[in-house]
Parts: structure tokens; C-alpha cells; sequence
């Protein structure tokens, strides 16, 4: 065979910097250990069930084997209705406990899948909501969705079903050797090429199957892409391109197909050389002990069979030590969610008041590297500040440090006296609410979709924060009302609908403090204008903190700053900025023709 | 068709006519990969047949107490096991082969059909369903070709043992020939059960799936305004719902289990007693005996792959259905009569929209969709509406409407190659497609505006500072920086200057923009509106917008209104002498024009516009 090198391109590499920590070793064997502790009980019962069904399965060799004894030494008298009898018997069994063992692997399986997901969900709805912020979303959408998919195979059959083929592997064994010990001794023979090939394998395969699977679904990304971008790759011509593109990644996949088959036709021959080699020593060591009196032959006989038997357990346990191993990667990006520290709030930390405060604030997403120098600010109760400036100058880390969601390098931000970042993240969003361009529709109801904000709120509640934004108009004429179900595989809400959600929310969320980022900055302008008076309301006798896109959000604000390279540079009412001729006056002025 | 060799330089022209016969289309394309794999097949299975009886040598050698033919029987084992190593092997990799070939080749069908259909595409089928035919259900079909070859050569070595456990021994041979279509057709009635039950479960798995992956794509809403706890019940629940129906379909499958244990069994049993009668008079040997039930439990394996061949069909041929459906799509395409590479004024004789040649004009529409609408037909080769069906009045309307002329050439009778590279229309969500920075960048283009230029132009200083900071390299070079997934990590500004960037490369004869810098702040947009202008310079550019920032910029106006150009001119004309064009542009004059009516805060621009 000749051999196939490690392809050059590793689709699994990663591609950014990861943003979510991935579990160490030992977080993940802890994990496992509590997983295999909670369903111990489910263990005991499958492990027993399995025991019963191998044991009735050896009956048939055993029988054989009696029978070729007495037939070689001539018996007439063969009983072979009581043979007949307890084989049956037997067989019953085996069929009995064949079906419950495979029923209970399945139900322990999905139990501790159902286990995994659910923890996994409960711990990043945990998370922090600043390393949400910093990490977005995307990574930990990809280990919900492939990572649990990946694992779901793993735990649904590979746990169950290893289990399942060490109990059998090892009662076959122990069968062997109390039938004929010397025969044991053939299993022996066979062991040194099985070890050393799959340890040979096994050091490569991990890793290979994840490449692989990383490569394949390259392909069918790059395809969900093209299809996306359907009018962009017309648009641009991109047509021809796109399918050199997708050959590219089919040739990438391919080679690490064909680099893992390589490394199965290794592991294949070994173990049909494993399983031949447990036969014919069997057969060889075993007819020679025969031949010389130490064993009679029906001993030999219901060896044989049972080294024949062999090859299933053996076959079962390398097929999903395979897929385990390649689960367990998927695990460790599970799990490794769990070693993020979770919000670390004082529940005593309590505002005083509803003043918002920024005293010497410095702050950097990277050591080194601050994004705010120094920054003070004071909003008064019930005050609109608009903050203004070029992209980047540090507006939107402003507005996330004054509701809560990072805490300042130094200085402090502080509500009412009490610091943000010290308050739990359920108690800091009863005072603030941060208001992004990010306004998801969940896949549900509308109910469901606004009882988020305010959850055992009545129905009659709900209609009065749709028709505070304007929305109670359209979702009055939806057919089901309430009941209707909107997000993706729902009715499709228009962007406009979507932020008249998000604006209702906060009608029943009524935080007393509001930090708006570019809210209404992806709507198309005629849509902004009318919710903007829908905004208005929402935001009248709150205070509120406006990124401000457009300058009309500036225009209508009572303090206006102007923030420039991580500095407030301009502070002051409209006019007063205008009259003062600075960079915010020029820019009004070319606005305002 | 080795798997080195992949992928397929021509993928070929399937038979599209129906699933079967796409299937029958993908396997006549690899008829020697399923030859070779059907041969090596049968060699691992005649092979594994031929172990029994050398079992059952070496046990009647030892009952003959005879070393020599104990050693014989040893040397046979032997071979046969290099026989089944090198068969299994081999047969493996033929028909992983034939999967893999087989399932290249639908994914390049598939690459090219999409970039074939382009903007059609999405309008045709819903994309969703394009991409599930990628991703699940080309794996159906390559586990039907792979295990079709394996099946054959299952069922060729069944009737080859059947027929030499005949020749060997006929009184027990015609027990297991006569048992043998039983046991492969028990389970089959069966199956379908069994696969519906798996199917409800793949279903609320996805479901569920959905569930959480909503869940966590709208984590930071949940996290800022509450609610965890409403949405961690309703996925408990639909995971514990996953869970039941996988244990309701586990149910089924341990019963085809505990059947596949019975019904063996039974002819094991009778085997063994039949046998054994048989032995005791001397009608054959103890050896034999054992040969015959060591057959029997082996034949167990070739039977498996009848179950399994009916499965991966009744699975891929709704799969190679839904392929079909797909690959089967084409563009509707107009005779082209012309091919130039037209040069002049842009003119839609629709709407009376006139963009002369080498001026940036900016076009204000109150209406966004119209605006989307008119873009898109001042790129020729429009697609018919969504929602207005190929056959419907409107869609025929719009097809029969007289074509936008670029240079007095109409653009619908060109090529379609050739009316896009004339005029490029950068609609209102361009895509940023996956890749680094420089390949974001590298698009078919005139070759006269470098990606420097471009991004300099819109205004990337900060996002190539964001990418420097993403980059793996400690060069940190933006260039090589990979932008992640249709620019997620970027602000939606961001991603709107980056698309921008990639249209001033491109540099076509006519660049039409629809709202190019509506995320942007207005710090930044008077610099791109003016980055824009100064690029273009001598090139005919239309930007459809509603800003005053980027208005004031352009060398003319032209004021849109219920499907005709009712105002031409310079923005601040406009903004004087047409009240329409006031109440669209600027938000003062709006509230201005509302303010005489009261408790009317919530009228349209429609109503303004009436008044108006």
C-alpha cells in the first residue's frame, strides 16, 4: 500500500481568532465523569441487559459443542429434544434482552444528549453580556448547531454502543477461557498487531475526520453562499469564478477523503488479520491440545465458534471509538463554554437615584491599545445626549460602557452612586436597556416575542406596548392574533415591524435609561422617519443615550458630544455647538444646505 | 475515476427528466467504479464463506485425530484471511470511491446551476432548499451508489454459497437455501415504519436545532432585556419532545433487531437438531455439521445489505428528487441581437430617467421600493418581480417593458455577460462573499482603480484597522485578513463602505447605487459621497438616496415620483423650488408641512406628498 500524505490545506484550522474558549482536557473529562455519574443507574441496567443477551448467545456453541463431543465418541442417546429445548429457550432469551438492550442504549443515549444540549443552552444564555458583545454570536450559533450535531451521533450510539461491545468482547473472552484456558491463550497471539495498528490509526484518524468534515461542509457553505449572494454574483460577474471557487474546496475535501481512506485501508486489513489470526490459532492450538489429550474436541468446537463470534464486539468497539474520538472535539468547544466565569454581580450593589455618570473612564478591547482616554460625562435624569462623531472614534464603546455591558479599565461608570459593573447584569437592565441595530424577531409567537420583556405580563399589557409603537394597527389584522407566529419559517415581519418589536419590548421592559446605537440606521429613510415618532413616545421621560447617524437625532437632543479618537472633543446644546463654529457646526451646516 | 483525480473538469449534462433516472444517469458515469467494487465485493464475501468449511476440516482432522490436515486446514485459514483482508479492503475503497466521485459531482452540478441562475435563482426555489440538497441530500445519494455495489455483490455471493452448500451437502444445504429469502425479506415490511418514525425524528431534531440556534442568534436581545428563562423552556421542551420521538423510533428499530436475532436462531436450532440426526446415523460427518452451522451464522452478513439497499433507496430517491428539481432550473434567457460594449447616457424611457454619460447623478425617489425596482432595470435583463409569477400580467408587463438604453444600445438585447459588465447595479444589501480583504476586492474589473484607491475613496480606514486587529498573521496585514461570514464582525456601515469599495474597483462604464451610504454616519458620508465623486470622475455614476449630504455632492438631481421624472436639477434649486422634493429630503420641511395638522403625527409621506 502506498502511502497517502497529510493533505497541506487544513479546512479545520481556524480561521479567526476564536473568540470562546475551547475546554481543556480536564475540563472535559470532568464533564464526562458527571454525565457518566448522573445515568449510572441507566448503565447498570444496560450493562446487565447486554450480559444476559451475550450469555444466551454462547448457549448455541456450547450445545454444538456437546453435540460434536458425544457424536465423535459415538453416543446414540443425543437428548435432542432437551438440546432443542434449551436452545430455544435460549433464543427466546437473546431475542428478549437483544430488544431491550437496544432500546435502553437508545433511551440512555438520548438522555444524555438531551442532557448535553439543554446544559449548553442554559450556560450561554448565562453568558456575560459583555463577552457576548465582544464575541458576537456566531461562534457559539456554530457549536449549537455542528458541534451538537456532531456529538449527537457520539452520544446517541457511540457511548451506548462501546458499552455494548466491551461487556460483549470481554464475556466472550471470559467464555473462552472457562470452556478451554489454554485457549485464551490464542487471543494473546492476536493482540500485539491489533494494538499497534490502531495505535497507529487512531493517533491520525481524530484529527483527519475533522479536517474532513470541516472540508465538506466548506463545500456546501461556499454553495449557501452563491446562492445568498445570488444577485451580487451577478451583479459582479462572479459566476465563473464562484465554480472554479467550489472546485478549489472539492479538491480540498476530496484529498482528505482520500488521505482517510488511506488511513482505513491500514486499520481494515489489521483487523481482519486480527479476527483470522484469533480463529486459526484457535483452531491450531486447540486441535494440537486435542490431538495430544489435553482438550477433547467439543471443547474445541464451541471455542471456535466463539472465536468466530469475535468479530462483531471487535468491529463495534473500533467503529465507535472512531466516532467518539471525533466527538470529542465537538465536546471540548461545548463544554469549553462552561469555563467562561459567569457574572460575577453583587445583588447588595443597589442604585441610588437615576443619575448616569462617567468619571476618567479609560477602556481598550486589547492591552495597550485604549479605545477611550479619559472620558467624563454626566446625564442628568430624563436628559437626551446625542453622541456624534466619524465611525470608530469610539461612540458605541462609549454608549455599551454607560449601560453596563463593559466595565471600564479605569475610572468608573456609575448609576444613581452605584457602580454598573459591580450589579448583576438581571439588575443593571431593570435601570438600562441598550437599543442596537439588532432587532431579532425569535422564531415563536408575538406573544412570546414581547413576554420576554416583561415575562407574566397580561395580554391586555401586550396590546398596550404594541399600540404605544404605532403596531397595534397590523398586528390587530394578523389572523391569529397574538397567537401568530412570526420569525424565520413564520409570518416575515417587514425590518419596519421587526423594530416596532424590539420599541414595544422596551415599552414593557420601561427601563428609566436608554442607550440607542444607530437603532434606525439600517431601515430605509422613509421607514425611520415613522418609527422615529413611535421612538419618541417610547422614549419620553427616560433618559436616553443616542448614537446618532443621522443629525436630526442630534438636532433634537438637549446635550450633544462630539467624541474624536476616544475623546470627547464638543459639548454643549445644538445651538450653542453651532454658535461655537466647531467640527460639529461644519458638518450641520453641509447637512442642513 | 480516481478520487485524486477529482474534481471532474466537466461534470456532465444529467438526466434530469426524474430522480430514478438521475440516479440511473450518476451510476452508467461510474459503471467500471461499481464493476470493480461489485468484484471485490464478491471476493471478500466468497472468501468469508469459504472459512466454514475450513473450520469444519480442521475440526474433523481433529476428530480423525490427523496433524497433517489439521496443518492443511490451518494453511487455508490462513489464506483466506489474506483474501478477506485485501477484499474487504479493496472493496471498501471502490465503493467509498464511487460515494466520493459521486457525490463530487453533484456538488459541481450544483456549483454551476447556481452560478448559472444567479438573481433568478432565489425567486425560483426558495434558497433554503437549494442548499438542503447540498448538504443532506447528497450524502443520500452517494450512500445509495456506494451500497448498490455492495448489495450486488452480497446477493451474487448468497446464491454462490447457497449453491455450494448444495453441492456439499444437500440434506441441510436445502434447509438454509430454502430459509435464506425469508430472512432477507423479514425485516423489509418493517422498514417503513421504521424509517417514517426515524424521519419525524430528524424533523423535531431540526426543529429544536432551530429553536436553539434562534435562541442564541438573538442572545444579546435576551441577555439586555430579559426572558431567558420563557425561551430555555420552550427549547426543554422541544428537546425532551426530540428525545421521545428518537426513543419512539429506537423502539422499532430494536424490534427489527430482536427479529434479526430470532429468525436465525430458528434455523440455527433446526440446523443443529436436523443435523445432528443426521450425524448420528452416519449420514455425514461431525465435521460437516459444524461447517453448516458456522455458514449459517455468516450468511447473517451478506443479509444485512438487503435491508440496507432498500433503505438508502426509499432514502435517496426523494433526494435525487429534490436534485432534479433543482438541477433542472434555467434562466430565462432573451435572444441576444447585439454585442458591443456600449459607451454613452444612461436612459430609461420608462420613467423618462436620463444619467448622461461621465456625471454623477443622484436620483431621490420616495418610495424605497420603486427605487429598488428602477435600479435594478437600469441594468438590463431585469427578472420579473418576486411574487409576480413568470405568467402573471404583471411579470409579462414588466418583461414586455421597452429596455433601458445605455448609449442608444438597449441593454435587455445584449448579452447578459455584456450588459453587466457595462453597467454594474449595487442593489440595497450587497453580499460580502467569504474570503480575506484582497480577494473581497478581486472582482472583474476595468483594471484602472486600485483596491488602495477604492478603499481610500469610501472611507475603510477604520475597518481596515478592525481587520489588522482580527488578523491571525503578526503582520496583521488587512489584505490577508479573512472577513468573516457576509462581514458579521463588521457594523452594518462598515460592511456597506467594504461592497462600496468593491464596486469603485470593478469601475464600470455605468455604476448605479441604491442608498450606498444609508448606515453610514454623517460624519463619514459627506467624505465617501465626496470620495465617490472624485473616483468617478468622467464616469457615469447614479446613486439613488435620500441624504442631503450626499445630494449636494452630485452634478444633478433628478426628483422620482410615482414612476416618472417630474424634477431635474441641483440640490439646493430643488430644495428651494420643489416642496415634493423638500419633503422627501429634509426632515425639517417635513415637520413643517405636518405641523398645520394636528393630531396627525402618524401621516404618511403619501398624505404629506398630497398635500404637498
Amino acid at each position: 500500500m502506498i502511502g497517502v500524505a497529510v493533505p497541506a490545506y487544513d479546512p479545520a484550522a481556524p480561521e479567526s481568532a476564536t473568540t470562546l474558549p475551547v475546554g481543556t482536557p480536564t475540563t472535559v473529562r470532568s464533564y464526562v465523569r458527571e454525565l457518566l455519574r448522573r445515568h449510572r443507574g441507566r448503565f447498570a441496567v444496560l450493562v446487565v441487559f447486554n450480559a444476559v443477551a451475550v450469555i444466551a448467545s454462547i448457549v448455541g456453541p456450547y450445545l454444538l459443542g456437546g453435540l460434536v463431543e458425544d457424536l465423535s465418541d459415538g453416543v446414540r442417546d443425543l437428548h435432542l429434544e432437551r438440546t432443542a429445548g434449551v436452545f430455544a429457550l435460549a433464543l427466546v432469551v437473546q431475542t428478549v434482552f437483544t430488544r431491550l438492550m437496544r432500546l435502553r442504549s437508545a433511551m440512555l443515549g438520548e438522555e444524555m444528549l438531551a442532557d448535553l444540549r439543554e446544559d449548553f443552552l442554559v450556560r450561554s444564555v448565562g453568558l456575560p453580556p459583555g463577552v457576548l458583545e465582544r464575541a458576537g454570536t456566531g461562534d457559539l450559533l456554530s457549536r449549537i448547531t455542528t458541534d451538537i450535531d456532531r456529538l449527537a451521533n457520539a452520544m446517541r450510539e457511540a457511548v451506548p454502543q462501546l458499552a455494548i461491545g466491551v461487556v460483549w468482547a470481554g464475556l466472550l473472552l471470559a467464555a473462552l477461557t472457562v470452556t478451554a484456558p489454554p485457549l485464551a491463550l490464542s487471543v494473546l497471539l492476536a493482540l500485539p498487531v491489533l494494538i499497534i495498528g490502531c495505535r497507529w490509526y487512531f493517533k491520525r484518524a481524530p484529527s483527519a475526520y475533522r479536517s474532513e468534515a470541516a472540508g465538506y461542509a466548506a463545500v456546501a457553505a461556499m454553495l449557501a453562499e452563491t446562492v445568498d449572494a445570488g444577485r451580487t454574483v451577478e451583479a459582479h460577474r462572479l459566476g465563473a469564478r464562484r465554480v472554479a471557487l467550489s472546485d478549489t474546496r472539492i479538491a480540498q475535501w476530496t484529498a482528505w477523503e482520500r488521505y482517510t481512506l488511506f488511513l482505513r485501508s491500514v486499520l481494515f486489513p489489521v483487523i481482519n488479520v486480527t479476527y483470522v489470526t484469533i480463529l486459526g490459532a484457535v483452531l491450531m492450538l486447540g486441535g494440537w491440545f486435542v490431538i495430544e489429550g489435553w482438550l477433547t474436541v467439543g471443547q474445541l468446537t464451541t471455542g471456535a465458534l466463539l472465536a468466530q463470534m469475535m468479530v462483531d464486539p471487535i468491529g463495534l468497539i473500533l467503529r465507535w471509538y472512531d466516532e467518539l474520538q471525533v466527538a470529542q472535539v465537538s465536546l471540548a468547544r461545548l463544554v469549553g463554554v462552561r469555563d467562561i466565569e459567569p457574572d460575577a454581580g453583587d445583588a447588595e450593589v443597589v442604585p441610588d437615584g437615576r443619575d448616569v455618570r462617567a468619571d476618567e473612564v479609560r477602556f481598550g478591547y486589547r492591552a495597550g491599545l485604549d479605545v477611550l482616554h479619559r472620558v467624563s460625562l454626566d446625564v442628568a435624569p430624563g436628559t437626551r445626549l446625542a453622541l456624534v462623531g466619524p465611525s470608530g472614534a469610539g461612540k458605541s464603546t462609549l454608549g455599551r460602557l454607560l449601560a453596563g455591558i463593559y466595565a471600564p479599565r479605569t475610572g468608573e461608570v456609575t448609576l444613581g452612586g452605584a457602580e454598573l459593573s459591580r450589579m448583576k447584569a438581571e439588575d443593571v437592565r431593570t435601570h438600562v436597556a441598550l437599543v442596537n441595530q439588532e432587532h431579532h424577531v425569535f422564531v415563536g409567537s408575538l406573544r412570546d416575542n414581547l413576554l420576554l420583556a416583561r415575562t407574566g405580563a397580561e395580554d391586555a399589557e401586550l396590546w398596550a406596548s404594541l399600540a404605544a409603537v404605532d403596531a397595534d394597527g397590523w398586528a390587530r389584522n394578523l389572523a391569529e392574533g397574538l397567537d401568530t407566529e412570526v420569525g424565520s419559517g413564520g409570518l416575515a415581519l417587514t425590518p419596519a415591524q421587526a423594530q416596532q418589536i424590539a420599541l414595544a419590548r422596551l415599552v414593557l421592559a420601561d427601563p428609566h435609561t436608554l442607550v440607542l446605537d444607530e437603532a434606525t440606521s439600517l431601515l430605509d429613510p422613509r421607514a425611520a422617519r415613522h418609527l422615529e415618532r413611535s421612538l419618541a413616545r417610547v422614549l419620553d421621560g427616560r433618559t436616553v443615550v443616542a448614537i446618532a447617524h443621522r443629525l436630526h437625532t442630534a438636532h433634537d437632543a438637549d446635550v450633544i458630544a462630539v467624541v474624536e479618537g476616544g475623546r470627547i472633543s464638543e459639548l454643549g446644546g445644538h445651538d450653542e455647538l453651532v454658535a461655537a463654529d466647531g467640527a460639529y457646526a461644519a458638518l450641520w451646516r453641509s447637512w442642513h444646505g | 475515476m480516481q478520487i485524486r483525480d477529482l474534481p471532474y473538469p466537466d461534470p456532465g449534462d444529467p438526466d434530469v427528466r426524474s430522480g430514478p433516472r438521475f440516479l440511473l444517469w450518476l451510476g452508467r458515469n461510474q459503471l467500471r467504479g461499481q464493476l470493480k467494487s461489485m468484484g471485490w465485493g464478491l471476493l471478500h464475501q466468497c472468501s468469508i464463506a469459504g472459512l466454514p468449511p475450513a473450520v469444519g476440516l480442521a475440526v474433523q482432522a481433529v476428530v480423525d485425530r490427523s496433524g497433517s490436515r489439521l496443518a492443511w486446514s490451518g494453511g487455508l485459514i490462513a489464506v483466506l484471511g489474506v483474501l478477506i483482508s485485501l477484499g474487504d479492503t479493496m472493496l471498501h475503497r471502490t465503493a467509498v470511491t464511487n460515494w466520493i466521485t459521486a457525490a463530487a459531482r453533484v456538488q459541481q452540478l450544483l456549483a454551476r446551476k447556481t452560478a448559472e441562475l444567479g438573481s433568478a435563482l432565489t425567486r425560483r426555489v426558495a434558497a433554503g432548499e437549494v442548499v438542503a440538497v447540498s448538504t443532506g441530500d447528497v450524502e443520500k445519494i452517494g450512500w445509495f451508489v456506494e451500497a448498490l455495489s455492495r448489495f450486488a455483490a452480497a446477493a451474487a455471493a448468497l446464491v454462490l454459497i447457497c449453491a455450494g452448500l448444495l453441492l456439499y451437502l444437500p440434506s441441510l444445504g436445502i434447509l438454509v437455501t430454502v430459509s435464506v429469502p425469508l430472512l432477507a425479506l423479514a425485516v423489509l415490511p418493517l422498514l417503513p415504519r421504521a424509517t417514517r418514525r426515524a424521519d419525524l425524528q430528524r424533523e423535531k431534531a431540526g426543529k429544536a436545532t432551530e429553536l436553539a440556534s434562534d435562541t442564541v442568534a438573538g442572545l444579546r436581545v435576551l441577555r439586555g432585556i430579559g426572558g431567558e428563562e420563557l425561551f430555555l423552556g420552550r427549547y426543554r421542551r422541544a428537546s425532551q419532545e426530540v428525545r421521545e420521538a428518537a426513543v419512539h423510533s429506537a423502539r422499532m428499530w430494536s424490534l427489527i433487531s430482536a427479529v434479526q436475532v430470532l429468525l436465525p436462531g430458528l434455523l440455527l436450532i433446526s440446523l443443529v437438531v436436523y443435523g445432528a440426526m443426521l450425524a448420528r446415523d452416519g449420514r455425514i460427518g461431525v465435521g460437516q455439521l459444524v461447517t453448516v452451522y458456522s455458514a449459517a451464522t455468516l450468511l447473517l452478513f451478506p443479509l444485512r445489505h438487503f435491508e440496507e439497499i432498500a433503505m438508502a433507496y426509499s432514502f435517496s430517491r426523494p433526494s435525487a428528487q429534490r436534485a432534479v428539481r433543482v438541477l433542472s432550473l434555467h434562466r430565462a434567457a432573451r435572444p441576444s441581437t447585439v454585442d458591443a460594449a456600449p459607451t454613452g447616457d444612461l436612459y430609461d424611457p420608462v420613467t423618462g430617467l436620463m444619467a448622461p454619460a461621465g456625471l454623477f447623478t443622484a436620483v431621490v425617489c420616495g418610495n424605497p421600493d420603486e427605487a429598488g425596482r428602477l435600479a435594478e432595470r437600469l441594468g438590463g435583463h431585469a427578472q420579473p418581480g418576486a411574487g409576480a409569477g413568470p405568467d402573471s400580467a404583471e411579470g409579462a408587463a414588466e418583461r414586455e417593458a421597452p429596455s433601458v438604453l445605455l448609449g442608444g444600445v438597449p441593454l435587455d438585447e445584449l448579452p447578459l455577460d455584456s450588459a453587466r459588465t457595462a453597467v454594474l447595479v449595487q442593489d440595497k444589501e450587497p453580499v460580502l462573499l467569504s474570503g480575506t480583504l484582497g480577494e473581497l476586492l478581486d472582482v472583474p474589473s476595468s483594471g484602472r482603480v486600485t483596491a488602495e484607491d477604492a478603499l481610500t475613496a469610501a472611507q475603510c480606514g477604520d475597518v481596515l484597522d478592525s481587520l489588522a486587529q482580527a488578523s491571525l498573521a503578526t503582520d496583521g496585514d488587512p489584505m490577508t485578513t479573512r472577513i468573516t461570514e457576509r462581514g458579521r464582525s463588521l457594523s452594518g456601515g462598515q460592511r456597506q463602505r467594504l461592497a462600496l469599495a468593491r464596486s469603485l474597483v470593478t469601475d464600470p462604464e455605468a455604476l448605479v447605487l441604491d442608498e450606498p451610504t444609508s448606515a453610514v454616519d454623517s460624519h463619514t458620508e459627506a467624505r465617501v459621497a465626496a470620495g465617490i465623486k472624485t473616483l468617478r470622475q468622467g464616469r457615469t455614476t447614479v446613486a439613488f438616496a435620500s441624504s442631503p449630504l450626499l445630494l449636494d455632492l452630485a452634478d444633478r438631481v433628478v426628483l422620482v415620483h410615482r414612476g416618472t421624472v417630474v424634477a431635474v436639477g441641483g440640490h439646493r434649486d430643488l430644495l428651494r423650488t420643489e416642496p415634493r422634493y423638500r419633503a422627501v429630503v429634509t426632515r425639517e420641511t417635513d415637520e413643517e408641512i405636518a405641523a398645520p395638522a394636528p393630531g396627525c403625527a402618524t401621516a404618511t409621506i403619501e398624505e404629506i406628498e398630497e398635500r404637498a
